[in-house]
């Protein structure tokens, strides 16, 4: 019987999309993709480093690999995870007919959907930062791994302020390193000039032999190198050439700026580059984006032990305190596998520092900071999903026995 | 039926726009006011851009990298092998030895900030003063490694015809280079020593032993 011609009219579209979006054929081509995503992604991992393999193979809509040197475009997981979860939707837990016997199945679609959706969850909007402190320190202020901001700031005489104004990390890291962006602050007596904003860079001196090497302008007997971004993210620091124009017309100020300004410990004060406009001191720095928790934590006590003879470290803790409005103070102990969890954020004990110290040394504590809504989101879904499969075992098991009785039953009696 | 089909506009169209709208990262044309809190508020004035790129320009003084002492930051120590004689630093060597009698060889110590240039680039530029065919990044990245505070640093081992450049055109016949290139989130270490072959040949164990002492000493 010859198959009847698709419909392709305006008003059968919904029936299209929802046929389209519930093929099997669909979901097969998807978990393929993401089988091919997941390996590039593994290997991509050894060239580029985690965090941004993570960023192109799996946070992308679409990417571009080449194979066997040519260029291919793919879908990204992000791209694959979303139609999953519509396709299973659809398929799985709207289209599929619903029967005793597919109970188990359904259950553990349900998993299945949760999983996708903690992987939403936290993309969209988990955060992960550290906190470092010394002894007697106390802070409420998270810094992130690897993302910079620019600061302006007015400074008193002896490096004091009280405000900055901010270019956000998110429109920062969206500059091309050819890219020229004039930003304004009314509040401000200056217009910022940003350009040649480079994710990894070092300043050379140009009486260094390698200065000969780097193109582009000197200021003030520097040259700043752009360099291939780090494997390791969190060790790319960031620079740019940065122009002050006064808006009443007097000469504007050029510099470079470079994230090594900022500080490698706790107790360091950042150096940012000064400039004066209308007697009022400035200064420019890029800094890591910060941001707050509903919470203070106080280092009283950072224990650290080495294995005999050697500097590698054995274990190390840390006594806080905490401290909540309307909340009496707590103590706590942060160890290896043993977080602080509250409001919301999980407090790791992650390292220390300085590097090269010393037995005896002062040292600081630093502790991973992550926010996750669906933190606990995997596990409840494999135990979902383990649930789903179990009922849908003893289903499949109670049919076998029903069914091997029934036949055993229906058999002449052999005599 | 009329449900599901709703119900797959009602998952695709959202998602559809999501695909449109997280496209384009939103670019702030201004910037944004806010107040600091206690623990960001104080700031260094720095004298000059050399301190706020965190070089060092003070002279070596034996025994400890002596920039650090005047600044108080952190000192390198070290032990001076028998036979080197230790001179003055400068901006841009933090450790400085000449070596032999007539001080025809000579060691240094040079940090950078950052990655200071880059490994490959680095050994090429070395290979180059010595004349030397550049290396491709899978044979500098197979180099073999030393040990340079407490990291595996990158050994190089030149032969050949030395111009020094930095200015000098002069060439010196029949030298070698030894040198190590430590890349580390703190920085960038550079240990140089190049002189006539055979001399340099003979100090290789004494180039071991005074890089495998280089220490930070905080106190």
């Amino acid at each position: 019987m010859a198959k009847a011609p698709t419909d392709w009219s305006p008003s059968n579209w919904p029936r299209l999309l929802y046929r389209f979006f519930t093929s099997f054929k669909l979901a097969t081509v998807i978990l393929v993709f993401m089988t091919v995503v997941t390996l590039l992604g593994t290997l991509g991992q050894v060239d580029n480093g985690l965090h941004a393999a993570k960023v192109k193979y799996f946070h992308s809509f679409v990417f571009s690999e080449k194979i066997f040197g040519i260029p291919v475009i793919l879908p990204g997981g992000l791209l694959l995870m979303i139609i999953l979860f519509i396709n299973m939707t659809l398929g799985a837990i709207v289209k599929v007919r619903k029967r005793w016997k597919g109970a188990g199945l359904l259950v553990s679609h349900f998993g299945m959907l949760m999983l996708l959706a903690g992987g939403f969850i936290t993309w969209a909007f988990s955060t992960d930062g550290y906190m470092a402190l010394y002894p007697g320190m106390s802070t409420n202020r998270v810094e992130s791994y690897r993302e910079w901001q620019l600061e302006i700031i007015p400074l008193s005489t002896d490096g004091i302020a009280e405000k900055a104004w901010i270019y956000p990390a998110e429109s920062l890291e969206t500059m091309y390193s050819d890219e020229q962006r004039v930003i304004k602050a009314e509040s401000l007596p200056f217009d910022v000039v940003i350009n040649g904003y480079s994710k990894n860079a070092t300043p050379i001196p140009v009486s260094a032999p390698m200065a000969a090497g780097v193109t582009g302008r000197e200021l003030d007997g520097f040259k700043l190198s752009p360099q291939k971004p780090s494997k390791e993210a969190e060790q790319n620091l960031p620079g740019c050439f940065v122009e002050f124009r006064p808006r009443d017309g007097s000469a504007p100020v050029e510099a470079i700026l470079w994230a090594g300004s900022y500080r490698f410990d706790p107790r360091e004060k950042p150096m940012p580059f000064t400039f004066t406009v209308n007697g009022q001191l400035y200064g420019a720095l890029l800094v890591k984006k910060s941001w707050t928790v509903p919470f203070t934590v106080r280092l009283d006590e950072f224990i650290f032990e080495r294995h005999p003879g050697v500097m590698t470290a054995r274990n190390y803790e840390s006594r806080v305190t905490r401290f909540e409005e309307a909340q009496p103070d707590k103590p706590l102990e942060i160890k290896m596998n043993e977080p602080m969890r509250h409001a919301g954020y999980t407090f790791f004990q992650e390292s220390f520092g300085p590097s090269g110290s010393q037995p005896g040394d002062e040292m600081f504590s630093q502790f991973a900071v992550a926010n996750n809504p669906a933190d606990q989101w995997p596990l409840w879904a494999l135990i979902i999903n383990g649930i789903g499969l179990g009922i849908h075992f003893v289903i499949m098991l109670v049919n076998f026995t029903v069914r091997a009785r029934n036949k055993r039953l229906s058999l002449p009696a052999l005599s | 039926m009329m449900l599901r089909y709703s119900l797959s506009f009602l998952l695709a169209v959202p998602a559809l726009l999501l695909l449109v709208g997280c496209g384009d990262s939103e670019i702030t044309p201004a910037l944004i006011e806010r107040s600091l809190s206690d623990s960001e508020k104080n700031f260094k004035i720095a004298e000059s851009s050399t301190e706020r790129f965190r070089y060092q320009t003070s002279p070596s003084v034996g025994g400890t990298s002596a920039a650090a002492e005047n600044t108080g930051g952190p000192k390198l120590v070290y032990d001076t092998p028998e036979g080197w004689t230790e001179k003055p630093g400068s901006a841009m060597r933090d450790i400085n030895f000449s070596i032999g009698e007539n001080a025809e060889a000579e060691c240094y110590v040079a940090r950078l900030p950052g990655v200071g240039g880059g490994l490959l680039a680095n050994v090429n530029r070395w290979r180059s003063q010595m004349g030397a065919e550049p290396l491709t990044g899978e044979q500098v990245a197979a180099l073999p490694t030393k040990t340079l505070f407490g990291q595996q640093a990158s050994f190089v081992a030149i032969d050949g015809n030395y111009t020094p450049g930095m200015g000098s055109t002069d060439t010196f016949e029949n030298y070698r280079l030894l040198g190590l290139i430590l890349a580390s989130d703190a920085g960038a270490v550079f240990v140089k020593m190049t002189g006539p072959k055979d001399l340099i040949t003979k100090n290789e164990a004494a180039f071991d032993q005074f890089t495998q002492s280089i220490d930070v000493n905080l106190n």
